[in-house]
């Protein structure tokens, strides 16, 4: 009788434990995974017209799910609904030119940066803007839950005006109908969308903010994040990371910066 | 005595047979038949005591040798890698800085210069010795001595740039300010290879120690305990046991009770109540080294890795005009991880550090407690109004008056606040290492003593139920 109490108390014992330590939810304990990639953006993250996914970011969502040993599946996402997917659990991680900052860290967990790109301008061709500056009293491009074209404004401090879009699209066709004079935002997206236009767009080369490119996870999935980050450093480290660079932007693209490991913002 | 069987068989047809003559110590027609299984009952009993004992044992040496794994990963093992880790990036990035300054010196300030080329030389030294910390620390992990390595292969070329750059530096003699084109091209490649190479995988180092504490932790959060429960009900299990043989022994043979069971008992009573005590110490232990130690040395080990950066890019805003959109961008980047206040941008966030008012965000938010706390926000204040006025004469077009408030102001300003990072994070390293001690300590005497106890408790379970054994014979 006593033997058997022993036993059950134990196994009591080991469920009470057993329940309390899996409060947080990680993506480490899922089989298939949720990924949030872009929709708009050509050669970045973009929708087919057959409804495949393609793009830099798309190849380095597969890329983390295989090295994460995860099926998943793409779920597409504009850029203001990055933060709400992963909030009410539609999506486990979100790969989709999240630039990380202090405030959405406040919302979201970031693993990453997995690139390191650059604020720059596309102008049309017939266009002089060569530096951030020369944006002052013109009109430049806004588009929905980024956050580019506050920086010029309120962090450069150049007094260029602000209209809002809610894509790229749009605003790409608001540029060449000189209803706006620039669009500002992260070089991979601008080269993309030139890229795609075809109609001889350029880019200014200016590079002038540094933006880091995360993985959004939900807040508190530290093991998930360190995750994802072994999963970046090992990109890097067999050079996937450069083939896609060189895939979606072509080989002088490499010649813009260098190719390495980003510096972690740290998953605590 | 004289017993004329013993089998395991039922009492009750044994008892009908009615074959044996009464035994004098037990009256009653029942009595021969119980008499019978006395000794396999008292065999029965004591296997289940011994087998008890020896799970509760069992149970303090898995969970002693968890705990004490536990602190060997994070208080021998993570807790070094990440001084040596963050020695190394403060190194490296110490050596780009003094570039810099050198760099933007031009031909102004010849003492500062040397002092400035000598601290380099010292900081290449002290990379080359945290590499080599940082390598044999790393064992067996694959992925951390290949990024180890490519520190090292990166280190040599940086050199060879910076060597360079120093060189074009000399022969052009420039006024303090901006170097001519050709020496910002060098340096950009050089400072490019430090910063978008180099240091990210030394930070990455240091991250990567903080991710096995973790993981460590979390682990040892949940086991240790779930192995301390084990041991009290193993424990509860074995006392009951020892218990039951007595009473039994007692009400069998009629004796009060058999004075080596009552010592087995209470040895193990102690010995159980100790091993629960110091498995609770070393849980406690474990969660003081990680969240009042450890988790505060990483951070402040980080933050001084980044703080170091931002005065490298005071100097590198000052010496490549064209970037310096770029490097000032990087440091209010840098200054909003460290320390955040929702401030657009650089002008504004030297007024709401200048203001003072608290903030636990950022990196540096949630350690600014107490004494120590309360100093490092003053340095870091002052660091900042440095940074405001360095940038309001470079602004200004007063160049030579900025890279003066760079080197003289700002470099007081900077040593102050690191100085001060130092302080606080040595005390979180003494509160660190005294709990890991104490974990040890705590286990190694408990282990110099079980040893003892359980000899004697088995010793003394053979001489308490023996006697009675014999009795049969």
């Amino acid at each position: 009788m006593k033997r058997v109490l022993a036993v059950v108390l134990v196994l009591a014992a080991m469920a009470a434990a057993g329940c309390g330590v899996s409060a947080q939810e990680s993506i480490l304990d899922k089989e298939k995974l949720v990924i949030g990639v872009r929709t708009d953006l050509p050669s970045v993250g973009f929708r087919r017209s057959d409804g495949r996914f393609e793009g830099f970011d798309v190849d380095v969502a597969r890329s983390l799910a295989d090295r994460l040993g995860k099926e998943h599946t793409l779920l597409g996402v504009l850029a203001a609904d990055r933060e709400k997917v992963l909030r009410d659990g539609r999506a486990d991680l979100v790969v989709a030119t999240f630039t990380i900052d202090q405030e959405r860290k406040r919302r979201v967990l970031f693993a990453g940066p997995y690139h390191i790109s650059y604020q720059d301008i596309l102008t049309r061709p017939d266009d002089t803007i060569t530096n951030v500056r020369d944006l002052a009293g013109r009109r430049i491009c806004e588009v929905q839950g980024a956050n580019a074209a506050k920086r010029v404004v309120e962090e450069r401090g150049v007094a260029a005006r602000v209209v809002p879009f809610p894509d790229y699209k749009r605003c790409l066709a608001a540029l060449k109908s000189r209803q706006v004079d620039a669009v500002t935002t992260n070089d991979v997206i601008l080269a993309g969308l030139a890229g795609q236009d075809g109609s001889g767009l350029r880019l200014a080369g200016v590079q002038f903010n540094e933006q880091r490119t995360g993985v959004g996870l939900a807040k508190g999935d530290v093991p998930g994040c360190e995750a994802v980050n072994r999963a970046i450093t090992s990109m890097y480290q067999d050079e996937t990371m450069e083939k896609l660079l060189r895939k979606w932007f072509g080989a002088e693209w490499l010649n813009r910066g260098v190719v390495a490991v980003p510096q972690f913002e740290g998953c605590s | 005595m004289t017993v004329v069987q013993t089998p395991g068989a039922a009492p009750a047809p044994a008892a009908q047979a009615g074959g044996q003559p009464p035994q004098p110590a037990q009256a009653g027609p029942a009595a021969p038949a119980r008499r019978r299984s006395v000794p396999g009952r008292i065999r029965v009993i004591s296997g289940v005591t011994v087998a008890s004992l020896a799970l509760l044992f069992a149970a303090l040496a898995v969970g002693s040798s968890s705990a004490r794994e536990g602190l060997r990963v994070i208080g021998r093992d993570a807790g070094p890698q990440v001084v040596a880790t963050a020695g190394l990036y403060l190194a490296l990035s110490d050596m780009d800085a003094q570039v810099a300054n050198v760099l933007v010196m031009g031909n102004g300030y010849p003492e500062q210069r040397r002092e400035a080329l000598a601290r380099y030389d010292a900081r290449r030294a002290e990379a080359n010795r945290s590499l080599l910390e940082a390598f044999e620390l790393s064992g067996d992990n694959p992925v951390e001595r290949m990024t180890v390595q490519s520190v090292l292969d990166g280190l040599g070329r940086y050199e060879r740039l910076a060597g360079q750059a120093l060189l074009l530096d000399e022969r052009a003699a420039h006024a303090p300010g901006p170097p001519p084109g050709e020496v910002v091209r060098t340096y950009r490649e050089a400072t490019d290879l430090m910063r978008m190479v180099l240091l990210p995988q030394a930070y990455n180092l240091t991250l990567e120690s903080g991710t096995i504490v973790r993981a460590t932790y979390d682990d040892k959060k949940f086991t240790v305990p779930l192995l301390r429960a084990a041991v009290l009900v193993a424990g509860l299990v074995a006392l009951a046991c020892l218990i039951w043989l007595q009473v039994f022994l007692a009400r069998r043979f009629r004796r009060v009770f058999g004075p080596a069971l009552v010592v087995a008992t209470v040895t193990t009573a102690v010995a159980l109540f100790s091993g629960l005590a110091v498995l609770d110490q070393d849980e406690r232990a474990l969660r003081t080294a990680k969240a009042a130690g450890f988790d505060s040395v990483l951070t402040l080990a980080k933050t001084r890795a980044i703080s170091n950066s931002m005065q490298g890019d005071q100097s590198r805003y000052l010496l490549d005009r064209e970037r310096a959109d770029t490097y000032e961008h990087t440091f209010l980047d840098k200054s909003l991880s460290v320390l955040y206040y929702n401030a657009g941008n650089l002008a504004k966030y030297h007024a709401a550090v200048a203001a003072g008012s608290s903030t636990a965000l950022g990196m540096l938010g949630p350690e600014l407690v107490g004494r120590q706390g309360k100093e490092v926000f003053q340095t870091y204040q002052a660091f900042q109004a440095a940074d405001a006025d360095l940038r309001r004469l470079a602004a200004g077009g007063q160049t030579g008056k900025a890279v003066a408030a760079r080197l003289e102001t700002a470099t007081t300003a900077f040593a102050g606040y690191d100085q001060a990072l130092v302080r606080l994070s040595d005390s979180h390293w003494k509160v660190f290492e005294s709990a890991v001690e104490r974990g040890e300590r705590a286990l190694d005497n408990l282990w110099r003593l079980l040893p003892f106890a359980i000899g004697a408790i088995g010793l003394l379970v053979i001489a308490g139920v023996w006697p009675r054994l014999k009795e049969y014979r």
